[in-house]
């Protein structure tokens, strides 16, 4: 595996979607290039604070009501 | 009569019993998708009253919460199919050169402090709008994935589309939104800069003026992105795959 097939695959690998071959191709090339495994800590790192950061919006408690109402509304229609 | 009504009851307890510790994630995504609250609120809604009525239809040991998803996603393209979502038109080798360039210049401020926050100090509104401005497929990936957890092959079933284009949506989504918090993060701040830049190799010069121009106008346009060697990896859509077998577990494929 050379720097750019770890850029392109990067994503991947830090999903888990490699096969295990190449699970270990990328795991070896990262272990001996600065540059690369500089660039998937980057990677890891952001992906650890969108996520962080994007889940916080939860359902409005009017909703909750809203939806609550909709079933009672439902099961008691017939 | 007695009993259609009591076995109405249970479905509909039955149903917000399964479906109700799913409101957050799905307005949490709904919100994003419309960008509106009161919107969202309809959208989620919608949802669940569709799934409510189709709830008979619903495959037991299938992921409940992908249907809930690719409900919400079905209604949300026939709400909105007539307000058009703006087709978008990018620039594909545009992404990877801007993305090198600001990855390079702040590599040495982002692996300073490992153990801290990346951008600690970076608002939350920030980070929603720079997933806002990604294109709307884009966009619904990288929640999907990162934020709602799902497997590729789950978002596929929920978007209707091939793991392939889901991963090259992945692919560049998640590249966009990277550029673009970083573009945020320099400019207002949150990383301060002033080390040196890191000496990474770069696909720039690859990348870099692919234009053409018209003979008669003279105008330069930019290159269909099938000309970059990423673009026939992660093939946009269907025309061009990832050797990957739909049918089985996207767990352990080989790229390439």
């Amino acid at each position: 595996m050379i720097c750019d097939d770890v850029k392109r695959v990067a994503y991947f690998f830090l999903d888990g979607k490699l096969g295990e071959n190449k699970q270990n191709d990328f795991k070896t090339h990262v272990s001996i290039c600065p540059d690369c495994e500089q660039r998937v800590s980057i990677h890891r790192r952001l992906r650890l604070f969108i996520c962080k950061r994007l889940s916080r919006d939860s359902a409005p408690q009017r909703l909750r009501q809203r939806l609550a109402r909709s079933f009672r509304g439902l099961t008691s229609e017939t | 009569m007695k009993t259609a009504v009591a076995t109405d009851h249970e479905q509909g307890w039955d149903f917000e019993k399964a479906a109700m510790p799913y409101v957050d994630s799905l307005y949490n995504t709904a919100y994003r998708m419309t960008r509106n609250s009161e919107d969202a609120e309809d959208l989620v809604q919608e949802t669940y009253l569709k799934a409510y009525k189709y709830y008979d239809k619903f495959e037991e040991g299938t992921n409940f919460k992908a249907w809930l998803f690719k409900i919400m996603k079905n209604t949300f393209i026939n709400n909105y199919r007539k307000k058009k979502l703006t087709p978008h038109k990018i620039d594909f080798s545009e992404i990877e050169e801007s993305y090198e360039r600001v990855i390079q210049k702040n590599a040495p401020d982002l692996i300073k402090d490992p153990e801290s926050e990346i951008f600690q100090d970076m608002m939350d509104a920030d980070v929603k709008r720079a997933l806002d401005s990604l294109p709307h497929d884009y966009k619904m990936v990288v929640l999907l994935a990162d934020i709602e957890g799902f497997s590729y092959k789950e978002i596929a079933e929920i978007l209707d589309c091939p793991v392939g284009t889901v991963m090259s949506r992945l692919y560049r989504g998640r590249k966009m939104l990277e550029r673009t918090l970083l573009e945020y993060a320099r400019k207002y701040g949150y990383i301060r800069g002033g080390a040196e830049p890191a000496k990474m190799r770069s696909r720039k010069d690859e990348t870099k003026g692919r234009k053409k121009k018209d003979p008669e106008t003279g105008e330069e346009t930019d290159v269909e992105p099938e000309a970059d060697e990423e673009a026939i990896l992660f093939a946009d859509d269907e025309d061009v795959e990832l050797e990957i077998e739909e049918e089985e577990e996207p767990e352990q494929f080989e790229i390439e």
